[in-house]
């Protein structure tokens, strides 16, 4: 039973579909007036069945209805139709169940179908069940959840991203192979004589941006180090050959033949790369890092941008990890895909159907606040629809007290 | 104008739902013109609320659940008292679903 202010926007508010839709039933090859008149003669019966609207409704001309006491279901069912022949079709079709013709729209959404709604349990007629259908969202409406998966999966993406710094892994092999091999011991005797000399620190800067220009993310670090030599290269290496950069830098750093110098930095680099897969003691580091923390953007950052010769190694110490990480990032996902939402579903359908054998109360609305102080909510809604004790109610404003 | 599906779960909703249902099973109506249908209905029960109805209502009871998912808030109550102005309800047991009403003024 709905009161009679219920009623009348109940009416008014198929009326106003009814007309809205009208161009488009009728224009472009639309189905066209009858059908048109056919959905609003269904609709209005079902709400009579359903006791939202009390008819009859003098849907002639005035929109306005009859306000009408409450009326048996006969009554409803045939007064506002007599006489006109578009809705003995639709009760045909209610008495006996239609033939599917249109297959298509026939899968409820999951999640949906399962859900009660008012008037499902009081209106079982055919197609009831697929009624779900019609709730796929729409562009533009603000109510369909697809914000949070969006976040969920930049998250994924970029930590996957994060865990593979492969792209970077790659290039130093090769021009490792390409350096013909050269006496470190050179390098060192010459730097020690440059030392002596005094010489310059320009030329040899420049000598090694030309012997660098090759090499991938070299480019970077010389031209933020230049004045400075070869410090950061020192970060992240294996503490085994550290002391070795050093003697390496001290030689070039003081005005030693810098290409031999760097060439000499490069044979260590590729005597690193083979001893760094024994120094697995830091990678469980990183590797918890690509896990757990936020942290790994800037760690990888640094792998990125700022590591060198003498570090490259470190991000093969990553590679190896990230199969790992991968492997790690997938059983995540499923926990959160498969099971933990199943199980969800079916709480929360249990509950549902639980309710729905009940008489369901449901109050839909929009809420402009909703406030705790400790246990004591509050809450201001508005524009509401509300469905209790087989009333339908509205409301312009609500007000909520609740005890948590 | 964006608009909520929340209110095709009322009662009006529903029979609008089953309604078009039928005649895109019976092959009367497309399923685009249904959904079409179902959007003017939005629309239409939203701004009927908004100009229509004037009524207050104020509601109090024991919150059971309560949930704020993609913002949507959804109350559980138990042994609520619905109070307006003609009149008032006790319910053992109702669900309150409610879409934030900012995202229909952006």
């Amino acid at each position: 039973m709905a009161s009679s202010t219920t009623s009348n926007v109940y009416v008014q508010v198929i009326e106003d579909v009814i007309s809205k839709v009208r161009d488009e039933f009728l224009n472009n090859g639309g189905p066209g007036e009858s059908v048109l008149s056919e959905l609003q003669g269904m609709w209005e019966m079902k709400m009579m069945q359903a006791g939202a609207i009390l008819g009859p409704i003098d849907r002639s001309l005035a929109p306005k209805p009859t306000p009408g006491g409450v009326i048996t279901p006969v009554h409803d069912l045939n007064v506002p139709y007599e006489g006109t022949e578009e809705y003995e079709t639709p009760t045909a079709d209610l008495l006996f169940p239609p033939t599917p013709l249109q297959t298509p729209m026939q899968t409820p959404l999951p999640g949906t179908a399962q859900t009660p709604l008012p008037g499902t349990t009081q209106t079982p007629l055919p197609g009831t069940a697929d009624s779900s259908l019609y709730n796929i969202p729409t562009g533009g409406t603000p109510i369909t959840p697809n914000d949070y998966p969006a976040l969920n999966d930049a998250g994924g993406v970029t930590e996957m991203k994060a865990g593979r710094p492969s792209p970077y892994m790659q290039p130093p092999q090769p021009w490792m192979s390409q350096r013909p091999p050269l006496d470190v011991n050179v390098a060192y005797v010459e730097g020690r004589e440059e030392v002596d000399k005094g010489a310059s620190h320009r030329p040899m800067t420049q000598d090694f941006f030309t012997m660098s220009s090759g090499k991938r993310k070299r480019d970077d670090f010389a031209s933020q180090y230049h004045a400075g030599g070869y410090i950061p290269q020192q970060d992240g290496a294996g503490d085994a050959t550290s002391e070795e950069v050093k003697v390496g830098h001290g030689s070039s750093t003081q005005g030693g033949l810098v290409t031999a110098a760097s060439r000499g930095m490069l044979l260590q680099g590729v005597r690193m790369s083979k001893r760094i897969p024994q120094l697995d003691g830091p990678m469980p580091d990183p590797y918890d890092d690509v896990l757990s923390t936020p942290n790994i953007y800037n760690y990888q950052g640094v792998v990125n941008e700022d590591y060198n010769i003498v570090n490259t190694p470190a991000p093969n110490d990553i590679q190896a990890a990230t199969p790992a990480a991968v492997i790690q990032n997938d059983v995540g996902e499923d926990d959160e895909d498969e099971p933990l939402n199943e199980n969800d579903d079916d709480d929360l359908d249990e509950v549902d159907q639980g309710e729905e054998h009940n008489p369901n109360h449901l109050v839909l609305a929009q809420f402009d606040k909703v406030t705790r102080t400790k246990s004591r909510w509050k809450c201001t809604l508005k524009d509401g629809i509300m469905h209790i004790n087989n009333k339908d109610i509205l409301f312009n404003k609500a007000t909520g007290e609740f005890d948590f | 104008m964006a608009t909520f599906e929340l209110y095709r779960r009322s009662t009006i909703g529903m029979c609008l739902t089953e309604t078009l249902d039928e005649m895109v099973s019976n092959g009367v109506l497309s399923p685009e013109h249904a959904i079409q249908v179902l959007v003017q209905f939005d629309k239409s029960m939203t701004e009927a609320l908004e100009t229509q109805v004037k009524s207050k209502v104020s509601i109090k009871g024991h919150l059971h659940t309560y949930r704020f998912c993609d913002n949507v808030w959804t109350f559980i109550l138990q042994d609520a008292l619905f109070k307006n102005e003609e009149s008032q309800e006790n319910v053992g047991r109702v669900k309150i679903v409610a879409c934030d009403s900012k995202l229909l003024t952006q």
